[in-house]
């Protein structure tokens, strides 16, 4: 068995990592305009018109069955035929940058509209209710009571959406994006695939770091997060176990 | 736009030919990943020292790296370790001639028992401890407990994340193209690649997965029925 030169993945890793800036633009790009379109869905899916609520929901089944590879592809090839048939402009090949940012957008879009929907229903009707007794009105009570929590129910699964994302993005090397893993293929072929190991092992590693910060980041955000909001919730299920020893 | 779509068709069923092939590798990977992911669950939530940190690991780990690299992660490593394992046994095993489809059930099957494992984990704190000490008091040894009592119960936790693990999966197959496995997607490229029709098939593919996924999303309700008599309302 060949052996792995373990002083190379260290000297691929400080290669690698400036890459990670590209990896950062499309994930945050990516996380603002899906975080608009799903606002855009999640209000269709909780509004009144029955068109619009189907339209929303066949959107998100579509996305959720398609391979991001496959969307990826399409927009690559698709994009600059679409262009030149609606504006007549030639812009020859895509943007990879634009094309990756398009795709995680409509992917985003499908999945946040679902979170969002999802932590908005969580919210009991009695919160909003409580809110419009005391005098708030409609925007008062939602952006005061209702969204902060729900923000606080959508936490995790957004720390959840900004991991896939960033998994999912490490395709955008096939169409020539050179971001992490676009870098990492670089060097594959600078280097004729000698050292081809190497550089997926400190790839892995550049990852797997990453991951786990943003797993720990989003679970401290949780905890300093739900002080006010999850207290009552807290306490009255304390009480609710004291009853219940107390009859036992 | 003109779309060709002669050429839409034609390849639309032949592409149909690669939807053994998905199924085979997330058929296959199940199979493996469901008992390990299941192993892992309960070593995890038993705190059995040694594998619970070993299986942490393992499981961060591949829920943390894409899984395009764990392919090509697997793919360069696995030959060269199959082929000292065989120099070992003495076998005389030519790396050149393993099928690719292999590797594939390797990569998936190892990324998807740290799926499920969590899913697992998380589907059995669904049940109340006092269910399996109920179970031990009325004299049901612990594997029987797991078996009638947790594991029932759980199954209708579990079922609606399986599906979409199991969803996520069929449209990670579509990686296998890089193993060289002929799948759906890889022979509708080929097909693209020879007429330069690429949004053409790139369309077809698009179709398979979306009837094949939908598909699957019925029979994961059909069994979500079936399990629902478990779940005490």
């Amino acid at each position: 068995m060949e052996t792995i030169h373990f002083v190379k993945i260290f000297t691929y890793i400080p290669e690698l990592l400036p890459f990670l800036f590209v990896t950062m633009e499309y994930v945050i790009l990516s996380m603002f305009f899906g975080s608009v379109l799903g606002f855009i869905l999640a209000l269709a899916k909780l509004g009144r018109n029955k068109i619009w609520k189907s339209l929303a929901n066949v959107y998100t089944t579509i996305l959720r069955c398609t391979p991001s590879i496959v969307l990826l592809f399409l927009l690559f090839y698709s994009i600059p035929v679409f262009i030149k048939s609606i504006f007549d402009l030639d812009i020859g090949s895509s943007e990879t940058m634009v094309v990756v940012v398009i795709t995680f957008s409509l992917f985003l879009g499908a999945s946040l509209s679902e979170i969002m929907r999802s932590s908005y229903e969580a919210i009991e009707q009695g919160q909003y209710e409580a809110a419009m007794s005391i005098g708030f009105t409609t925007i008062q009570a939602l952006r005061r009571i209702v969204l902060p929590q729900a923000f606080y129910v959508a936490l995790p699964n957004i720390g959840n959406t900004i991991l896939y994302l960033m998994k999912e993005g490490a395709l955008a090397f096939t169409i020539g994006l050179v971001d992490l893993m676009g870098k990492g293929y670089q060097i594959n072929s600078e280097t004729l695939g000698g050292y081809v190991l190497e550089v997926y092992i400190a790839l892995a590693i550049i990852y797997w770091t990453i991951s786990i910060g943003v797993e720990r980041i989003f679970k401290k955000l949780e905890i300093s997060y739900g002080l006010g909001s999850q207290c009552v919730k807290v306490s009255s299920k304390i009480n609710e176990n004291e009853k219940m020893e107390g009859t036992v | 736009m003109n779309i060709d779509f002669h050429f839409l068709q034609d390849t639309f069923f032949l592409a149909l030919g690669g939807v053994p092939v998905t199924l085979e590798i997330t058929l296959g990977s199940l199979l493996f990943a469901i008992p390990t992911g299941f192993f892992m669950a309960v070593a995890n939530l038993n705190e059995i020292p040694v594998l619970q940190p070993l299986f942490r690991t393992y499981i961060s780990f591949m829920r943390g790296t894409p899984m395009i690299l764990q392919i090509y992660l697997i793919y360069n490593l696995m030959p060269s370790l199959l082929n000292a394992v065989s120099q070992l046994l003495g076998l005389s095993l030519n790396i050149f001639e393993v099928n690719p489809i292999l590797y594939a059930f390797a990569v998936f099957a190892l990324s998807e028992t740290a799926v499920l494992a969590e899913v697992f984990r998380s589907a059995l704190q669904t049940v109340e401890k006092g269910q399996f000490e109920a179970a031990v008091s009325i004299g049901f040894s612990s594997m029987q407990a797991y078996r009638r009592i947790v594991v029932p119960q759980a199954l209708s936790a579990a079922l609606p994340v399986m599906c979409n693990t199991t969803t996520d999966l069929i449209k990670a197959t579509s990686l296998v193209f890089t193993m060289s496995v002929l799948d759906i997607t890889a022979i509708a490229k080929t097909e693209a690649g020879m007429k330069l029709c690429w949004i053409e098939a790139y369309l077809d593919i698009f179709l398979i997965y979306l009837l094949l996924i939908i598909t699957v999303e019925q029979l994961f309700k059909f069994a979500e029925c079936k399990v629902r008599i478990y779940k005490e309302v």
